[in-house]
């Protein structure tokens, strides 16, 4: 069962009852979860909503990478393909590829990390997004993976 | 990880929740909060390091100081008893660098030396080597084992210190050491004033479990415990060489001696007769073709991060290769040193930095170090 070592909630969306993220412990790393996105397995996180596709990079990432100084982001119009190496975050330790996790139109990128680029460190599901992408595919959502199956990946790495 | 030897003071680290890393067959605290903090801890206040994984040796016997003659750079005999020789380079040789070092003269036939990391077992054995090969009485001793290595650095490193060591070691004059002194109520074997971060500061070799509670004293004092990540932010932005990286043995991947600049007296070009010397002089001879210079990325491009192995290229021509890069806290921008064509190596000029996805950046060729000190 991938929910075996799942720890306490640190969240609770306001009036539900509903646990939207919770913390999971990989290796030495206390990684945050959060139920309502998608993932991939070279660690981006997927929130749609219609047509539109939020992507950024998950908290097991930003914790692998530490200190992020910069990303570069593409530009609004590209098209791109899932799979596409499409952005970089960089972090003193190393540059992280960041893939398209579907193929579609870009249609907005996160300007505010250009100057701010620790906001992923800081909020990787919320501030530290990185782009959106208007989504032409819209089967390729069934080759992400859910919550459950995302912390499955990261422990085998681990 | 499972084949690295964890430093002896792991556990106070894992309290302080370091993450670790290997680094030349250790296991060592690479950061602990974060290597930003870390870093500006350092350069406006203090951190301690453990460098438990870097090599303790000590050479004795009546023919010491001619041995070490032989195999370095400097003039060793002009180094004051209870100093550090300042640094100097072991070559092969190719006049290519073995490693960096000091020798701390405790007197002419006792000197201590620090080799880094990677080579401490390839120096022991290459001093023993040359010993015998030259007919010369001395006898090296691996101290690695027997203490542990802590490294106390920044512009506060004093105010610190004086809360737990007597004038006998806070007083200290740039490079010198003193033995046996007595830190936080227990005994060390060395405290010496010197450091890799280009901040003032006192590096002390002690029996594990008395250097455990010196540093935990440190870290009750309010001094950060700073991971080995930071030391290599430290050094890059001062310009300070690390093997594997701007030199190493081979004389295929790395420039001669020279080509490295390493300054601060490390060669004495008067001296003769050391490994290394014909090669280096037909080096001095015939001129460098590569020279390591230090730059910064241009404001445009401050958060494109400069790596090892990246090309630097001017008109779109290759003209060079990055040795080290990273992204200094201080000047919140990419920067890093390399070796450049020296046809290139104009200061203030710009050159691109690419990296291996083909992005570029600019960068400015800068002398060292590239903070302003």
């Amino acid at each position: 069962m991938a929910n075996a070592n799942i720890g306490p909630a640190t969240e609770y969306t306001c009036g539900a009852s509903l646990m939207a993220r919770y913390e999971v412990k990989v290796g030495s790393l206390t990684v945050v979860i959060d139920d309502e996105l998608l993932y991939t397995e070279s660690d981006e996180w997927i929130s749609v909503d219609g047509d539109t596709a939020t992507v950024g990079i998950t908290d097991y990432a930003q914790k692998k990478l530490k200190d992020i100084v910069g990303v570069e982001l593409p530009e609004p119009g590209d098209h791109v393909s899932r799979g596409d190496s499409v952005a970089v975050v960089e972090s003193i330790k190393a540059a992280a590829d960041v893939y398209a996790p579907l193929t579609g139109e870009i249609t907005e990128v996160n300007e505010e990390l250009y100057d701010a680029p620790e906001l992923i460190n800081q909020d990787p599901y919320g501030k530290g997004w990185l782009f959106k992408i208007k989504m032409e595919k819209k089967g390729e959502l069934d080759n992400l993976l859910n919550h459950e199956e995302y912390v499955e990946k990261i422990k085998k790495e681990s | 990880m499972s084949q690295a030897r964890p430093v002896p003071l792991k556990n106070i680290h894992e309290e302080l929740s370091a993450s670790f890393g290997e680094f030349a067959g250790w296991e060592v605290p690479m950061m602990y909060t974060s290597t930003i903090e870390e870093h500006l801890a350092v350069r406006k206040d203090a951190g301690v390091f453990d460098i438990s994984h870097m090599g303790r040796v000590i050479v004795r016997g009546s023919d010491a100081l001619e041995l070490l003659e032989r195999l370095y750079t400097k003039k060793i005999s002009k180094t004051k008893p209870m100093f550090m020789s300042g640094p100097t380079l072991a070559l092969n040789e190719y006049a290519r660098v073995k490693d960096d070092e000091m020798l701390y003269r405790v007197s002419d036939e006792e000197w201590l030396f620090v080799p880094n990391a990677a080579v401490t077992k390839t120096m022991i054995s290459y001093l023993e080597s040359k010993a015998k090969e030259y007919g010369l009485r001395v006898e090296v001793e691996d101290l690695t084992d027997k203490y542990a290595m802590l490294a106390l650095q920044g512009p506060n490193a004093v105010e610190y210190l004086s809360k737990i060591a007597g004038r006998e070691v806070v007083d200290l004059k740039p490079l010198e050491f003193i033995l046996g002194a007595s830190i936080a109520g227990v005994d060390t074997f060395l405290v010496s004033r010197s450091g890799w971060t280009g901040e003032d500061g006192f590096e002390i070799w002690a029996e594990p479990s008395k250097a455990g509670k010196i540093l935990r004293e440190l870290v009750g004092l309010g001094v950060k415990p700073v991971g080995i990540a930071a030391r290599d932010t430290l050094r890059i932005e001062m310009g300070f060489v690390l093997g594997g990286h701007e030199y190493g043995e081979d004389p295929m991947k790395y420039p001669c001696a020279l080509s490295l600049r390493y300054g601060l007296g490390a060669i004495d070009w008067d001296k003769t007769g050391f490994v290394g010397e014909p090669a280096l002089r037909a080096c001095r001879k015939e001129g460098v073709r590569w020279i390591r210079i230090g730059f910064v990325m241009k404001k445009k491009h401050a958060r494109f991060i400069p790596r090892e192995s990246y090309r630097i290229t001017v008109e779109g021509i290759d003209v060079g290769w990055v040795t080290s890069g990273t992204y200094s806290p201080i000047r919140k921008r990419g920067l890093g040193m390399g070796y450049i064509d020296v046809r290139y190596a104009i200061i203030d000029e710009p050159i691109t930095i690419v990296d291996h996805r083909g992005r570029e950046g600019v960068a400015k060729i800068q002398e060292f170090p590239l903070i302003h000190k």
